[in-house]
C-alpha cells in the first residue's frame, strides 16, 4: 500500500506532531495559569484574609493552612517511610517478604485520592470522633506521601555499594549502628528527594482532605488539633463552583498560580536535594 | 535484585538494639499494612448498604429518598471517560516518547522529558479550573451546546492529566532497550519506523502496556478535575454513545454526595460501596502493571547474558 520510504516519512511526521502537540499543550497551560493568575496576585492578595466568600480579599489563611498541613504530614510520614525502607533494605532476608512489601507500597500508591478521603472520614472523623480536623488531614496526606518517600528511600538504599555495610559489620558494628551510621546518612538524598516530591503532590491534593480537614469560610489559624483549616486547593474548588462570579474566578486563578508556584518550588528542592546530598559512593573526588 | 545486608548475620544486639529492631519492624509492618487497612475499612462500611439496598445497585436510577441506588450510570461514565482519555493520550504519549528517545543530545533529551513531566506537577484542582473556564467553553462553542460540562470535556481534560504517566514510563521502556538491538536493526538497513516496529516494540511492548495500565488506574481515580467538568448527571447518555451529554463518574459522584450523606445511613454505605468498586479496579490495575514490570526486569537481566 505504502512504500517503505513513505511509511518512514509518515512515522517521522507523526513523531514530530505528537511531541509538538505535547509541548504546545504544556505551554498553553502554563501561560494560562500565569496570565490569569498574575492579574489577581498582589502583595495585598497574598497577605490578607478572604472576604465575601473568597470573591474579594486574599488568601493568607489558605497559605498558612496549606503550609501547616504539609509540614505536619511530612513530619508524620518521615519515621514510617524510613522505617519501612530500612526494614526492607537491612532486615528482610526473604525475597518473598520483599515482594510483599513492594506490592503493598505500590498498592497504596494505586489507591485513588478520594478513597483516602473516605477512609479518613470513616475511621477518624466518625469512628474515632475527631470531627473536622486539620490534623486528621495531615495524617491522611502523610499516608498518601508514604509510597513516594519509601520508594525513593528504597532506591537510594539499593544503590548503596555492598561493601559499605559489609565493612560496617566487619568492624563489629551492630545492625542498629550500621543503620544509623551507614545506611541512613548514605541514603539521605533519597529520603529528602522523596519527601519533597511527596509534599509537592500532597499540597495540591483536594479530594483526600475536603471531607475531613477543611472548611470554606471564616477559617483563620487553628487554635487546636481539632479545628478545620482552609487550604489553597479547597479554596480553588469553592471558588471554581461559583464560576458565574468573575471576581471569585479571578481569585481562584490567583490561588492557582500561588499553588502551582509552591508545587514547582518543592519539585525544584527535590531536584537540588538529589544533587547536593549525593552519597559518598557517587561523589567524584 | 541486589541487596547487601541480606546474607550477613549480624551480632546479637543488646537491649537498645532490640528496642530499635522492634521499632523498625513494628512501624514497617504498620506502614505495609495501610493499603489493607484502607480496603478493609471501606469493605466493612459498605456492608450495610449491600444488605439493605444491594438489589438496586445494578439499575440506572439513583434516588436515595426512595431507596434506589442504581450505579450503572456512574460506572458507565467512569469507563467511557477513561476510554476517551486513553484513546487520545496513548497514541500521543507513545509517539511523543519515541520522539524524545530519538533526540541525540542527552542533555536536551533529559530537559524535554523533565519539562513535559511538569504536566504531572499541576494539581488536579487547577486542571479542573482550566476545564471550567476554558476547555468546557471551547467544547460548548465547537459543538454548539448549551453547556460544555459533558463527558467529552472530562475525557479530554483527563487525557492531558495521564499524558505524563504514559510519556515518562514509555520513554523509560524505550531507552531500556539494549543499544545492540536497535543498532543491529539500523545496521541491517531498516528504516526508523521498522526499527521501532520490529526491534524496539517487541522488547519494550510489555513495559508500555504496564504504563498504560497505570495510566488507566490514574484516569479512573481522578476526582477533582472530572467532578468540575462532567456535569454530574445520574443518567446514561441517550443514545448511549453520546459523549456530548452530561454524565457522572464514580469519583464525581463521591466528591459531590459524600458530604451530603449522613454517616451510617444506607445512602452513605452505598456511596462507600461505589468507592470499593473503584478501589478494587485501580488496585487490580496497579498490581497487574507491577507484575508486568517485574517480569520485564527479569527478562532484560537474562538478555545481558545472551
Amino acid at each position: 500500500m505504502f512504500s517503505r520510504t513513505m511509511k518512514d516519512k509518515l512515522f517521522t511526521a507523526a513523531l514530530r506532531a505528537a511531541l509538538g502537540l505535547c509541548l504546545a499543550v504544556l505551554a498553553v497551560l502554563i501561560l494560562a495559569i500565569i496570565v490569569a493568575g498574575a492579574k489577581a496576585i498582589s502583595f495585598e492578595f497574598l497577605f490578607s484574609p478572604a472576604r465575601d466568600f473568597g470573591a474579594s480579599g486574599g488568601i493568607i489563611y489558605q497559605i498558612t493552612g496549606t503550609v501547616l498541613i504539609g509540614i505536619t504530614a511530612s513530619l508524620l510520614v518521615l519515621p514510617f517511610a524510613t522505617s519501612l525502607a530500612i526494614y526492607r533494605a537491612d532486615f528482610v532476608k526473604s525475597d518473598r517478604v520483599k515482594r510483599m512489601i513492594d506490592t503493598s507500597i505500590y498498592s497504596l500508591n494505586g489507591i485513588p485520592s478520594i478513597a483516602y478521603g473516605l477512609f479518613g472520614l470513616i475511621f477518624f472523623v466518625n469512628i474515632l470522633g475527631t470531627g473536622l480536623s486539620w490534623f486528621v488531614g495531615a495524617i491522611i496526606l502523610a499516608l498518601m506521601m508514604l509510597p513516594t518517600v519509601t520508594l525513593c528511600a528504597v532506591a537510594a538504599m539499593k544503590s548503596l555499594p555492598r561493601g559499605y555495610r559489609e565493612n560496617g559489620y566487619a568492624l563489629g558494628l551492630s545492625r542498629k549502628d550500621v543503620v544509623i551510621r551507614i545506611t541512613l546518612p548514605q541514603s539521605l538524598h533519597g529520603i529528602v528527594t522523596g519527601l519533597m516530591l511527596g509534599l509537592a503532590r500532597a499540597v495540591g491534593e483536594t479530594a483526600p482532605i475536603m471531607f475531613i480537614a477543611t472548611a470554606f469560610s471564616g477559617v483563620t489559624l487553628p487554635g487546636s488539633f481539632r479545628e478545620p483549616v482552609s487550604t489553597l486547593p479547597t479554596h480553588i474548588l469553592a471558588l471554581a463552583q461559583q464560576a458565574t462570579n468573575p471576581d471569585a474566578l479571578a481569585n481562584a486563578w490567583g490561588a492557582s498560580l500561588t499553588l502551582v508556584f509552591l508545587v514547582f518550588v518543592l519539585s525544584a528542592l527535590a531536584f537540588i536535594a538529589r544533587i547536593r546530598l549525593s552519597p559518598l559512593s557517587e561523589r567524584h573526588t | 535484585m541486589l541487596n547487601s545486608g541480606a546474607q550477613i548475620d549480624c551480632p546479637q544486639s543488646p537491649v537498645k538494639g532490640r528496642l530499635f529492631t522492634a521499632y523498625i519492624t513494628g512501624s514497617a509492618w504498620l506502614s505495609a499494612g495501610f493499603a489493607a487497612i484502607i480496603f478493609a475499612t471501606l469493605a466493612v462500611q459498605s456492608a450495610p448498604g449491600i444488605i439493605s439496598a444491594g438489589g438496586t445497585f445494578m439499575s440506572t436510577s439513583w434516588l436515595p429518598s426512595q431507596g434506589q441506588y442504581g450505579m450503572l450510570p456512574m460506572i458507565f461514565g467512569s469507563v467511557i471517560v477513561m476510554m476517551i482519555a486513553m484513546v487520545v493520550a496513548l497514541p500521543v504519549g507513545v509517539l511523543a516518547a519515541i520522539a524524545i528517545s530519538q533526540i541525540r543530545s542527552p542533555k536536551l533529551r533529559r530537559a524535554v522529558k523533565a519539562l513535559l513531566e511538569a504536566l504531572a506537577g499541576i494539581p488536579s484542582i487547577v486542571y479542573g479550573l482550566i476545564g471550567v473556564s476554558f476547555l468546557s467553553v471551547f467544547v460548548a462553542d465547537i459543538f454548539d451546546l448549551q453547556t460544555g460540562r459533558v463527558i467529552l470535556t472530562a475525557g479530554l481534560l483527563l487525557s492531558v492529566m495521564i499524558l505524563p504517566t504514559i510519556l515518562t514510563l514509555t520513554e523509560d521502556a524505550i531507552s531500556d532497550v539494549p543499544k545492540a538491538i536497535t543498532q543491529n536493526a539500523a545496521a541491517l538497513g531498516l528504516y526508523r519506523y521498522e526499527v521501532f516496529k520490529d526491534a524496539v516494540l517487541p522488547v519494550a511492548g510489555p513495559h508500555i502496556a504496564g504504563a498504560a495500565l497505570l495510566a488507566l488506574g490514574r484516569a479512573l481515580g481522578e476526582t477533582m478535575a472530572v467532578m468540575l467538568v462532567i456535569g454530574s448527571l445520574d443518567r446514561l447518555p441517550d443514545p448511549i454513545y453520546n459523549v456530548l451529554s452530561s454524565g457522572q463518574t464514580i469519583t464525581s459522584k463521591l466528591g459531590r454526595e459524600v458530604g451530603e450523606s449522613a454517616f451510617g445511613s444506607v445512602h452513605f454505605s452505598a456511596l462507600i460501596f461505589a468507592s470499593l468498586i473503584l478501589v478494587t479496579i485501580t488496585l487490580s490495575l496497579t498490581i497487574a502493571s507491577q507484575i508486568i514490570f517485574s517480569r520485564r526486569a527479569k527478562s532484560s537481566v537474562g538478555m545481558r547474558h545472551v
